[in-house]
C-alpha cells in the first residue's frame, strides 16, 4: 500500500480510530494485524520471510541475554547470518550469478548459474537492518530481550515504518508499544501537519520533477546538454523530496498515534562537506551503518590509526553502496562517497586555513554550492540503471558550454529540447520553497513556527497546502524511490 | 593512581592528539565540547590513551564511551589492576 494512494487514505483513519478505540492490552493485536495487511497488500506470501527472520531473532535475543560471554557471541552471529542471509539470497544472489558467470565467461570457463525469477520482497534491507539492531544492541547490553512475542514482532513490523524506514533502534521504540498511549491534540495535530508536509513532497514536489526528468534519463540521446544538466540537479531534489516525504509521513502517521520516530533528514543541501552531508541524509541508515560497522571495524583496527579510518570509511560506504541495490552503479556510487570523505579527512586542517582566509558569508557559499555540486554529480550513479548510462550522461555534460555559446538563436530555443518550459518553471518554484522552507526551519522547528501562528494562518497554510495537492499532485500511483531497497 | 591524576595525564593525551593546548577536559566533556573530537578522529584518541597508560580496551569497553567520564572509569579500573 502506497502513502500516496486512496487505500492508505482509508487505512490510516480507520487504523488510528481503532487503536484508540480499543483497550491498551488489545492495541499490539490490532497494529500487528494492521500491520500484516499493509504488507499483504504487495507479496502477500512473503511475509512467511518476515516471520521466519521474526521468530530468529526473538529467541536470538533472549538466548544471547541468558548466555556466558563466548555463546552471547555465537548466537549473535547466528541471527546476523539468518538476517544476512534471506538479504543476499533475495537481494544480492542474482546479481552475484551473473557477475560469476560473467568472469568465468571472460576467463573462458562456464558456470550458468541459474537465476532466480523472484522479486524482491519490499522494505527487506530496511527491515533486516532494524532486526539486526534489535539483536546488536541486546548483545551489547544496551537493551533487554524482548519477551513479549507480540511486542517484538511489531518492533519489526509496524507499519508506518516497515518499508522505508525510518530504520529505528530497538532502545527508541520497543519500549513505546508498552505504553499505554492516550488521544492527545499536540501529537495528533503535529503528526497530521507532518504527514500533509510530506505529501506535498511527494506528490507535488518530488512526482512533478519527476515527470519532467524521467523522459530525460530515460532516453538522454534526445535531449540537449543543457537539458541533461537541469535533470541532473533536478534529480537530486526529487530524490530528496521522495525519500524524505515518505519518511515525514511515517513519522507524522506514528506521532498522530502517540509514538516518537527518529528524524531521518535534517536540511541536508545546508551541508558545508560531504561528511556533514552523511550527518543530515538518511540519518537512521547512516548512523546504523556508524554504529554497526564503521565504528566497531575501526575499534579493532585501531593500531593501524589513520589507514584504519581509510579503510573503515570506503568499506562501510561500499557496503552502503551495495545496501542500496544490487548493481555496480550503486557500488560505485557508495565507493565514490568513501573515497570523498576520506579525501575531506586528510584535508581537513588545510581546507579550514584556506576556506578561513574568506569572509565568513563566502566561506559558507562556497563549501555548500561545492558539496550540492557534488551530491548532484555523484547521484548520476544512482538515477543511472547502469554504469555505462551513467558514463554516458557524464560525457555529456560539459556540452552545455558549446551550446550556451552558440550564437544562432534557431539553436538556443531548442536548448531545452523537449523539456516544457512551464513544468521547468514550477519545479524551480517549488524548490524555491522547500528552499526558504528550509532556511526557516534552519532558525526555528518548522513545527513551532507554525504551531505559533494565528489560527487563522494556520488553517490557511493547510488548506493551501491540500489544495495544492489536490490540484498540483501527480496520481499516478507512482511508487517512493526508496521502496526498491 | 588517582583520578584526578589520570585526568590531568589524560588532559596530555587530549592536547597532543588534537593538537590544541587550550583543551581541558572534565569528566562531563564528551565529544561535542573539543573541536576536532568527531566520529573519524575518536579510534585514534582511543589508541593514543591506550599507548600513554600502556593498556588495552575490550571492543564493548570502547563502544561503552560515552564522555570523558566513561573512560576515566575505564582507565583508573585498568591501571590500579
Amino acid at each position: 500500500m502506497l502513502f500516496n494512494s486512496f487505500q492508505f487514505l482509508l487505512f490510516f483513519p480507520v487504523v488510528t480510530i481503532i487503536y484508540f478505540l480499543l483497550p491498551h492490552k488489545f492495541r499490539w493485536i490490532h497494529l500487528l494485524t494492521a500491520s500484516c495487511v499493509f504488507y499483504m497488500m504487495y507479496i502477500p506470501v512473503y511475509i512467511l520471510i518476515l516471520f521466519f527472520t521474526i521468530i530468529i531473532d526473538y529467541l536470538a535475543g533472549i538466548l544471547i541475554e541468558n548466555a556466558d560471554e563466548e555463546r552471547k557471541f555465537r548466537f549473535l552471529i547466528m541471527s546476523v547470518i539468518a538476517n544476512v542471509g534471506v538479504l543476499c539470497f533475495f537481494k544480492y544472489y542474482n546479481f552475484f550469478a551473473a557477475n560469476v558467470d560473467l568472469l568465468l565467461h571472460k576467463t573462458g570457463g562456464t558456470a550458468n548459474l541459474p537465476l532466480l525469477n523472484i522479486l524482491l520482497p519490499i522494505g527487506l534491507s530496511f527491515h533486516t537492518f532494524q532486526a539486526m539492531s534489535y539483536t546488536i544492541e541486546v548483545y551489547r547490553g544496551n537493551q533487554k530481550a524482548e519477551r513479549h512475542f507480540g511486542i517484538y514482532a511489531l518492533y519489526v513490523m509496524f507499519y508506518p515504518q516497515l518499508v522505508a524506514g525510518p530504520i529505528e533502534r530497538p532502545q527508541n521504540l520497543l519500549h513505546q508499544f508498552h505504553e499505554k498511549k492516550k488521544i492527545d491534540y499536540d501529537n495528533v495535530v503535529a503528526g497530521l501537519r507532518k504527514i500533509l508536509w510530506g505529501l506535498f513532497k511527494k506528490a507535488v514536489i518530488a512526482d512533478r520533477i519527476g515527470a519532467l526528468i524521467d523522459p530525460v534519463f530515460d532516453n538522454p540521446h534526445n535531449y540537449s546538454s543543457l537539458a541533461i544538466n537541469v535533470a541532473v540537479f533536478l534529480f537530486i531534489f526529487q530524490l530528496y523530496c521522495d525519500f524524505s516525504g515518505y519518511s515525514d509521513i511515517a513519522i507524522g502517521t506514528a506521532r498522530v498515534m502517540g509514538f516518537k520516530l527518529m528524524t531521518n533528514f535534517n536540511r541536508p543541501f545546508s551541508s558545508k562537506s560531504i561528511t556533514e552531508f552523511w550527518r543530515r541524509w538518511h540519518i537512521s541508515l547512516s548512523t546504523w551503518f556508524y554504529d554497526y560497522v564503521f565504528n566497531p571495524l575501526v575499534a579493532i583496527l585501531r593500531s593501524w590509526r589513520k589507514w584504519a579510518i581509510v579503510f573503515g570509511l570506503l568499506l562501510t560506504f561500499f557496503l552502503s553502496g551495495l545496501w542500496h541495490g544490487a548493481s555496480w552503479s550503486f557500488i560505485l556510487w557508495g565507493t565514490i562517497y568513501g573515497a570523498a570523505l576520506v579525501y575531506e579527512f586528510f584535508t581537513q586542517a588545510v581546507r579550514r586555513r584556506l576556506f578561513g582566509m574568506l569572509p565568513l558569508w563566502l566561506n559558507h557559499a562556497l563549501s555548500k554550492v561545492i558539496t550540492f555540486t557534488f551530491i548532484a554529480l555523484t547521484s548520476v550513479f544512482f538515477r543511472a540503471k547502469t554504469v555505462t548510462g551513467a558514463f554516458y550522461i557524464y560525457k555529456r555534460l560539459p556540452g552545455i558550454f558549446s551550446e550556451l555559446s552558440t550564437s544562432k538563436s534557431a539553436a538556443r530555443s531548442r536548448l531545452f529540447g523537449d523539456l516544457d518550459k512551464g513544468a521547468l518553471l514550477t519545479c524551480f518554484l517549488l524548490i524555491l520553497l522547500l528552499e526558504l522552507t528550509h532556511h526557516k526551519e534552519g532558525k526555528e522547528p518548522l513545527d513551532m513556527f507554525v504551531g505559533r501562528q494565528p489560527r487563522a494562518v494556520r488553517l490557511g497554510v493547510y488548506f493551501a497546502m491540500a489544495f495544492s495537492i489536490y490540484l498540483f499532485g501527480v496520481f499516478t500511483q507512482r511508487q517512493f524511490i526508496y521502496f526498491q531497497f | 593512581m588517582e583520578e584526578q591524576e589520570i585526568l590531568l595525564q589524560l588532559n596530555n593525551v587530549f592536547r597532543k592528539c588534537f593538537k590544541r593546548q587550550d583543551i581541558t577536559v572534565s569528566p562531563e566533556t564528551s565529544a561535542a565540547d573539543v573541536t576536532g573530537w568527531d566520529s573519524l578522529t575518536h579510534m585514534i584518541l582511543i589508541n593514543d590513551i591506550e599507548r600513554h597508560f600502556s593498556i588495552k580496551f575490550k571492543l564493548m569497553e570502547i563502544m561503552k564511551f560515552n564522555n570523558v567520564g566513561d573512560m576515566l572509569a575505564c582507565i583508573k579500573k585498568k591501571v590500579n589492576t
